[in-house]
């Protein structure tokens, strides 16, 4: 607002405050011509300085001069003998006047200052303020090209429109945001702006080039159409260091998230290796060996070895083929393709599918179930949360001992669906019980060997479930000594939603 | 004609599958008739008119939904479809194109054998629709429009036995949520899946011992529901 006014005030506003001046000179000239019938008034000028002083006041030091020599004027003019002329006869109406010049010049002098002061400091507050608000602006923007619109937006009304946010994207520079203008920028000017990134000076006619500095180089280039408004240098400076930093800011921030995918997906492959190599070969050596053997008798052979080859071909594709399904999971996963379809579902459904699928696996096993029949329902991905169940129902399975009983129960609890599944197995040691949760990691079986499988059956669980607002953790000892497996799913903001929209008929 | 005489024809291009599918099915007494592309299994499926259709979907031609939606103009044979993992979005057209099951590769020969029995016991039973459908505990006599749970009568809204007897009418198989919606609440509630999953765990509490764990109207996930048949509780139980 303030720096509009100023702009203004270097426009064509200009006669604004002389035109005021006169008047203010003119209302005190009324005022004194009327207390000078009601009560002798000897230095009628005196009442002037309130015209002069109101003048420097608002206006600054030349309209409050403008407004002196008009009161002075309208002094002699009007009030000192002779009336009606610009003679003034009486010596000390000369002093008077005299002193009047004086007073007014310095009080004018005094309060221009003061004026000024209280301008600059407004000023200064406006920009900090704004300022402030851009940081806040950038620190809020949740992706890059977020904030890059961020930047430009608060760019343009100081540098111009169109405005153009050039970054460096592998080797070369490339414009990042544009604003205001749909045409793609000159190619003359993206060299020029390439020169203003080596840190040497570029001029284009017509376009304004501003380097995004930091400590260490340019961390990109402005280019703006020019004219650009008026606005004050400094305030575009801070507004520039300002964005070089927050651009510097999401760089590194980006690079050292690559590193860490990089980091995490070369150890990711090591583990998979390694797991290929085992998990991998020794069903299908199996597989191998049972069929040549079978060959082998060429349809000879013991009738029970025979069906127990077969037997075991069929055991280990089953080995092979959850093998497989859980590590292209995994890939999806690692790859970032994991976008769940959220909708308002059923938990008992999820939990009954699960159940279905496994069914087999918890064959040995007596299931108890405990939903609540009022449960509400639950904003999931039906697939996901099917998968992260089934997941940890085969662990189960796989850890307590056959016959043993295994209980699925679910409330609700602060805000969430609390589903623990509890196994009377030996439990997950205090130190391992975050470790369950890391791809390949594997626990002692029932028979105190590891387990059988891949190891990534509960990361699966754990990356399924967070993808669908969850959380996952194991607790042990559980209530019957084995490890209890707890979900937690987020309430939907209306639970009820749904339920009562829907008539009966 | 009996299940073991029947002709199926098997349409797949991978030569290893369609290996194992004859000598798996023709070990079974089934007569065994085979396609590898989208034009071939059309051609067959006019000339020799089979009893059943198991249908892959990657096909090397044209796409196995295009064979599916071009044999439903104009044929009701049972349709099994054969697709690599669970892509539930594969699973829900087919079964809206017309599908009778869905079989998820890689499978096992006694799970596909089941299925293809079951299809073609609901082909021959489809011509005479029985008036009482019965499963377990619950009994729905579509002429007298009663539901009985343990004998005793259930009383349905009118719209949730029009529910009931949709899956009735389709026992054994999958009825997708868009064909339930069509039919019980017209096209305009086509995409109010909501709706429906509201309506159905109204129907389990009032059909199913422990709603919870539904032994009658199962919920096939994402795709839609199954009333199932005698046969398929006794195969799960």
């Amino acid at each position: 607002m303030l720096r509009a006014f100023m702009a203004h005030r270097g426009g064509h506003l200009r006669w604004v405050p002389y035109l005021i001046s006169a008047a203010a000179v003119a209302v005190v000239g009324l005022a004194a011509h009327v207390l000078t019938r009601l009560i002798p008034l000897p230095h009628v000028s005196i009442l002037f300085l309130a015209a002069v002083l109101t003048s420097a006041a608002i206006w600054g030091f030349w309209p409050s001069v403008f407004a002196a020599v008009l009161s002075v004027a309208a002094s002699s003019y009007f009030f000192y003998s002779p009336i009606y002329s610009f003679r003034v006869a009486d010596v000390q109406n000369v002093a008077d006047l005299a002193v009047f010049v004086i007073v007014a010049a310095l009080t004018s002098r005094l309060a221009a200052s003061v004026r000024a002061q209280a301008f600059e400091a407004r000023r200064r507050q406006e920009t900090i303020a704004a300022l402030l608000a851009f940081s806040e602006r950038l620190a809020a923007s949740a992706t890059e090209s977020e904030l890059h619109a961020t930047i430009l937006e608060h760019l343009a009304p100081a540098f111009g429109r169109p405005i153009h946010l050039l970054l460096p994207s592998e080797g070369s520079l490339a414009v990042a945001a544009s604003l205001g203008d749909a045409a793609p920028l000159p190619e003359a000017i993206r060299a020029a702006a390439g020169r203003v990134m080596a840190g040497a000076q570029a001029a284009c006619p017509g376009w304004r080039l501003q380097g995004l500095a930091t400590a260490q180089a340019e961390a990109g280039v402005i280019a703006a159409r020019q004219p650009a408004p008026a606005a004050d240098a400094e305030y575009a400076k801070a507004l520039v260091g300002h964005a070089a930093l927050a651009i510097e800011r999401a760089r590194l921030r980006r690079e050292i998230a690559e590193a860490r995918i990089k980091v995490q997906g070369e150890a990711l492959r090591e583990a998979l290796i390694n797991s290929v190599s085992h998990d991998l070969q020794t069903p299908l050596a199996a597989i191998l060996g049972s069929a040549t053997a079978l060959e082998s008798f060429g349809g000879q052979g013991d009738p029970h070895a025979r069906r127990e080859l077969v037997a075991t071909i069929r055991e280990e594709s089953e080995r092979l083929a959850s093998y497989i399904e859980n590590v292209l999971d995994l890939t999806r996963i690692r790859s970032g393709q994991i976008t769940p379809r959220l909708e308002l579902v059923e938990l008992s459904d999820i939990v009954d599918a699960a159940l279905r699928r496994k069914q087999k696996a918890l064959g040995g096993h007596a299931v108890h179930l405990q939903l609540p029949p009022d449960l509400p329902m639950l904003r999931l991905d039906l697939f996901l949360m099917e998968h992260a169940l089934a997941n940890v129902l085969d662990n189960a399975a796989k850890y307590a001992p056959a016959g043993s009983e295994l209980s699925i129960v679910a409330g609700v609890h602060a805000g969430e669906v609390v589903l623990d599944v509890v196994d009377s197995g030996r439990g997950i040691p205090a130190e391992d019980q975050e470790r369950v949760f890391d791809a390949f990691f594997r626990g002692a079986g029932p028979e105190g060997r590891p387990a059988s499988g891949t190891g990534l059956g509960l990361a699966i669980c754990r990356a399924f479930v967070e993808a669908n607002g969850g959380s996952v953790a194991a607790l042990s000892p559980g209530p019957r000594g084995g490890a209890t497996l707890r979900l937690r799913l987020p309430l939907p903001e209306n639970e009820h939603a749904g339920e009562t929209a829907v008539s009966d008929d | 004609m009996t299940d073991a005489a029947a002709r199926i024809l098997v349409v797949d291009d991978e030569p290893q599958i369609r290996k194992f599918l004859r000598l798996g099915l023709e070990g079974h007494g089934y007569a065994v008739l085979e396609a590898t592309t989208a034009a071939a299994a059309l051609r067959v499926a006019v000339a020799e008119q089979p009893e059943l259709v198991v249908l892959d979907l990657g096909l090397p031609d044209r796409e196995g939904f295009e064979v599916l939606s071009e044999l439903r103009e104009w044929s009701r044979v049972p349709v099994l479809v054969l697709s690599v993992r669970h892509r539930e979005v594969e699973k829900v057209r087919a079964f809206d194109l017309g599908a009778d099951d869905y079989v998820v590769k890689p499978f096992g020969m006694a799970e596909l054998l089941a299925r293809i029995k079951a299809a073609l016991r609901r082909r021959t039973q489809g011509d005479a629709a029985e008036p009482v459908f019965r499963v377990g505990a619950l009994e729905v006599d579509l002429g007298r429009r009663v539901v009985r749970v343990d004998k005793a009568d259930v009383r349905l809204s009118p719209k949730q036995y029009r529910l009931l007897q949709v899956l009735v009418s389709n026992a054994g198989k999958v009825v997708t949520h868009r064909q339930l919606l069509d039919d019980v609440w017209g096209a305009v509630h086509r995409d109010d899946i909501q709706y429906l999953r509201v309506f159905v765990r109204k129907l389990r509490r009032r059909i199913e011992a422990d709603p919870a764990r539904p032994r009658y109207l199962l919920t096939e996930l994402g795709v839609g529901y199954r009333l199932r048949t005698p046969d398929q509780l006794d195969g799960a139980a």
